[in-house]
C-alpha cells in the first residue's frame, strides 16, 4: 500500500473561510424549506396516533392514508433531502468554498427541487396519491406524483454535481494536499446518493411514469419495490452521515475537544459508502420471487456495516474521554462529568447518539432473516426508524440548527434559546422513548404498521394492542409540543435573536497527529469498489426477477392511491 | 527467565482509553443480548 503521505494541511490559514450573505440566503432557504415541512408533517404524524389509539376520527373525511403519506413523504422524503442539502452546502462553503456558477446552478437546483415538492404535495393534498412514501406499486397515485418526483430526484443530481465540482475545483488549487474532512464526507455521501437514486429513477420513469399515465397497462410489482429498497436502503444512510459529519468533525469543537482520528473518519465513510447500498434486499426477506442465496448474501454485506457504526461509536467515546482527561478529569468514567451538557449544540446530538444504540440493535435484528420473520410489517419497524431518523438524526440536526441558523443569519444563540432548546431536547427524548418503546413493544405483540385503527372484529390478539397505541398518542403528541417548540426556536434564531457572529464550530485535528494516508483519497478505487459490490449483489437476483417474472399488475387506484 | 520487554516510549504518550473500550463493549453487549432476546421469541412462537 502507498505509504505516500500527502503534505500537512494548514488549517488555520485556509479554513473556515467566510460566507457570504448571498449564499447564506441560498443555504437558509433549504433550511427553512425544512422546517416548513416539519411542522406539517409533525401535525400529521399526530393526527396519526390520535387516530391509531381509536379515540379519535379525523373531521372532514380526510382520509387516514393520506394522512400518513403526507407524513412519510414530507418528513422522510422533503425535510430530510432540503435539511442534507442545505447543511452540505455551509459545509462545503466553510471548507473549500463555492464560485459564482456553482452557486447559480445550486440555486437551479433548488427550484427544480421545490417544483417537484409542490408537484407531489398538489396530488396528496387532493388525495390523488396516497400511496404512503413507499409508493408501492400496484397502488397508483396521479401521474403528477410520479413526475414531481423524478424532480426531486434530480434536483437533489443537481447538489451532487455542484459539490463534487467545488471539491474538484479546491484540489486543483491545492495539488497534492488532503481534502478537508468535511468536504470529504460531504463528496461520500452525495456519491452514495446519486448512485442509489439511479435505482428509484429508473423504477419511476421507466415503471411508474408510463403506467400512470396508461402507456403500459401492467407493471411488474416485485420489480419495482426492488428498485424502490436498492434506494430505500441508502436513503438511510444519507440521512444518517450528515449526522455523522457533526458527531465527527464539529461535536469535538464544541466540546472544547479535538478530532480524534482524521483517517479513522475518512475510511468509516468509505466503508459506508461500500455497505450501504448493495443491501437492500434485506428490507424484503420475505417477498417471493428472491432466491434465498441472494437475501443471505446481502444480509452479510448489511452486517459489515457493523464495523464503520463501532468505529463511530468508537471514535466518539475517546473523543469525549481524551478530551475529558486533559481537563483533569480523572477515573474510569469520570471525563463522563467534563461534557457541557448545558450547552445545548451538544447535548440536542448527544441524545441522539444515545437513541442509535438501540436503533443500531434493532437494526440487527431487522435485518436477520428469521428475526425479521419475528417483526416484520409490525410497527416495531416503526418504532425502529423512529428512533434512527426520527431521533438520532433529526435532534443532531436540530443540534446543528441552534448554531448554524444565528450563524446564517447574523445572530447570536442566547442563553434563553439554549435553555428552551434543553426543554425541547428532554420532550424528544420523553416523547420518543414513550411512543417507540410502544411500537416496539405492539410490533413483537403482532400489531401491524401502515394500517389505521381497525378492532379486526374483536379478535383477542388486538386487545392487547390497546395500551401502547394509548402510549404512542401520549407518547406523539409530547413530540408534536417538541416540534412546535422547535419551530419557535428557528423563528426565533432566524429572524428576532440579537444580532451578532455565532461561530460555526468546526473541530481541528491534534498539531502532532499522524498524517492521513494518501491512499484515502482514491475516489475512483471507491467508486469502483462500490460498483462491484452492488453489481455483485445485484445483477443475478434482478436477471432473475425480470427472467421469470409474473404476469404484471393493472393498477389499484382504489380504495387508497388515488380517487 | 525471560526478561520482560519493556514498551517504546512513544506508547507513553498514548491517551487512556480504557472507559472508551468498556462503552463501546457495553454498547456490543446491548446489541447482542437485544438480538438474542428477539431470536429467543423467534424459538418458542
Amino acid at each position: 500500500m502507498a505509504i505516500e503521505k500527502l503534505l500537512k494541511y494548514e488549517q488555520d490559514s485556509r479554513f473556515p473561510l467566510t460566507l457570504s450573505k448571498s449564499e447564506s440566503r441560498l443555504y437558509m432557504s433549504f433550511i427553512s424549506f425544512a422546517f416548513i415541512a416539519l411542522f406539517v408533517g409533525g401535525l400529521m404524524g399526530l393526527l396519526q396516533v390520535l387516530v391509531r389509539s381509536g379515540y379519535y376520527t379525523l373531521p372532514a373525511g380526510i382520509d387516514y392514508y393520506q394522512v400518513l403519506t403526507v407524513h412519510g413523504v414530507v418528513l422522510g422524503l422533503v425535510l430530510t433531502t432540503y435539511f442534507i442539502i442545505g447543511f452540505q452546502y455551509t459545509l462545503m462553503g466553510k471548507t473549500v468554498g463555492i464560485s459564482d456558477t456553482q452557486y447559480r446552478v445550486a440555486w437551479l437546483g433548488f427550484w427544480v427541487m421545490t417544483l417537484g415538492t409542490v408537484m407531489a404535495a398538489i396530488t396528496i393534498l387532493y388525495g390523488k396519491a396516497s400511496v404512503l412514501y413507499t409508493f408501492y406499486a400496484p397502488l397508483q397515485a396521479h401521474p403528477a406524483f410520479y413526475i414531481g418526483l423524478a424532480l426531486v430526484i434530480i434536483g437533489s443530481w443537481i447538489a451532487c454535481f455542484v459539490n463534487w465540482r467545488q471539491l474538484y475545483v479546491w484540489k486543483k488549487k491545492h495539488p497534492g494536499e488532503k481534502s478537508p474532512l468535511l468536504a470529504f464526507m460531504v463528496v461520500i455521501n452525495m456519491i452514495m446518493w446519486f448512485i442509489a437514486t439511479l435505482g428509484v429513477a429508473a423504477s419511476v420513469l421507466l415503471q411508474f411514469i408510463p403506467w400512470s399515465l396508461g402507456y403500459a397497462a401492467t407493471i411488474d410489482v416485485l420489480l419495482s419495490r426492488t428498485l424502490f429498497w436498492y434506494f430505500g436502503h441508502p436513503l438511510v444512510y444519507f440521512w444518517l452521515l450528515p449526522a455523522y459529519m457533526a458527531w465527527y468533525a464539529i461535536i469535538p469543537k464544541i466540546i472544547g475537544g479535538k478530532i480524534f482520528s482524521d483517517s479513522l473518519a475518512r475510511l468509516s465513510f468509505v466503508l459506508f459508502l461500500f455497505f450501504s447500498i448493495p443491501v437492500g434486499l434485506h428490507h424484503q426477506l420475505t417477498e417471493p420471487g428472491v432466491q434465498t442465496t441472494w437475501k443471505f448474501v446481502q444480509i452479510i454485506l448489511t452486517f459489515m456495516v457493523v464495523v464503520p457504526s463501532l468505529m463511530t461509536a468508537f471514535s466518539m467515546f475517546a473523543t469525549f474521554e481524551i478530551s475529558g482527561r486533559r481537563k483533569g478529569f480523572g477515573g474510569l468514567f469520570g471525563w463522563f462529568v467534563h461534557l457541557p451538557w448545558k450547552d445545548v449544540r451538544f447535548l440536542a446530538p448527544f441524545v441522539g447518539m444515545l437513541a442509535f444504540i438501540p436503533g443500531g440493535a434493532g437494526g440487527l435484528i431487522n435485518a436477520s432473516y428469521q428475526l425479521n420473520s419475528v417483526i416484520h410489517n409490525t410497527i416495531w419497524v416503526t418504532g425502529h426508524f423512529h428512533l434512527t431518523v426520527a431521533t438520532t438524526v433529526i435532534l443532531t440536526f436540530f443540534g446543528i440548527t441552534y448554531w448554524l441558523v444565528p450563524h446564517l443569519t447574523g445572530r447570536k444563540l442566547t442563553p434563553s434559546v439554549n435553555r428552551l432548546g434543553i426543554i425541547q431536547t428532554i420532550f424528544w427524548a420523553i416523547g420518543m422513548t414513550i411512543m417507540s418503546a410502544a411500537m416496539h413493544i405492539q410490533g413483537l405483540l403482532g400489531g401491524p404498521r401502515r394500517s389505521s385503527f381497525s378492532e379486526y372484529n374483536g379478535s383477542e390478539q388486538v386487545a392487547e394492542w390497546g395500551a401502547y397505541q394509548v402510549a404512542q398518542a401520549i407518547g406523539g403528541t409530547i413530540l408534536f409540543i417538541g416540534i412546535v417548540l422547535m419551530i419557535y426556536i428557528f423563528i426565533k434564531l432566524a429572524f428576532f435573536s440579537p444580532k451578532g457572529n455565532e461561530e460555526f464550530p468546526i473541530a481541528e485535528e491534534e498539531k502532532d497527529a499522524e498524517p492521513t494516508p494518501m491512499w484515502l483519497e482514491k475516489w475512483k478505487l471507491w467508486v469502483a469498489i462500490t460498483i462491484a459490490l452492488i453489481l455483485f449483489a445485484y445483477t443475478i437476483p434482478i436477471m432473475d426477477i425480470i427472467q421469470h417474472a409474473p404476469p404484471g399488475s393493472a393498477p389499484f387506484a382504489w380504495p387508497i392511491g388515488n380517487n | 527467565m525471560m526478561k520482560k520487554k519493556t514498551l517504546p516510549n512513544s506508547s507513553s504518550q498514548e491517551p487512556n482509553l480504557k472507559g472508551t473500550i468498556i462503552s463501546v463493549s457495553i454498547v456490543g453487549f446491548i446489541i447482542v443480548a437485544s438480538w438474542f432476546a428477539v431470536f429467543g421469541l423467534f424459538l418458542s412462537r
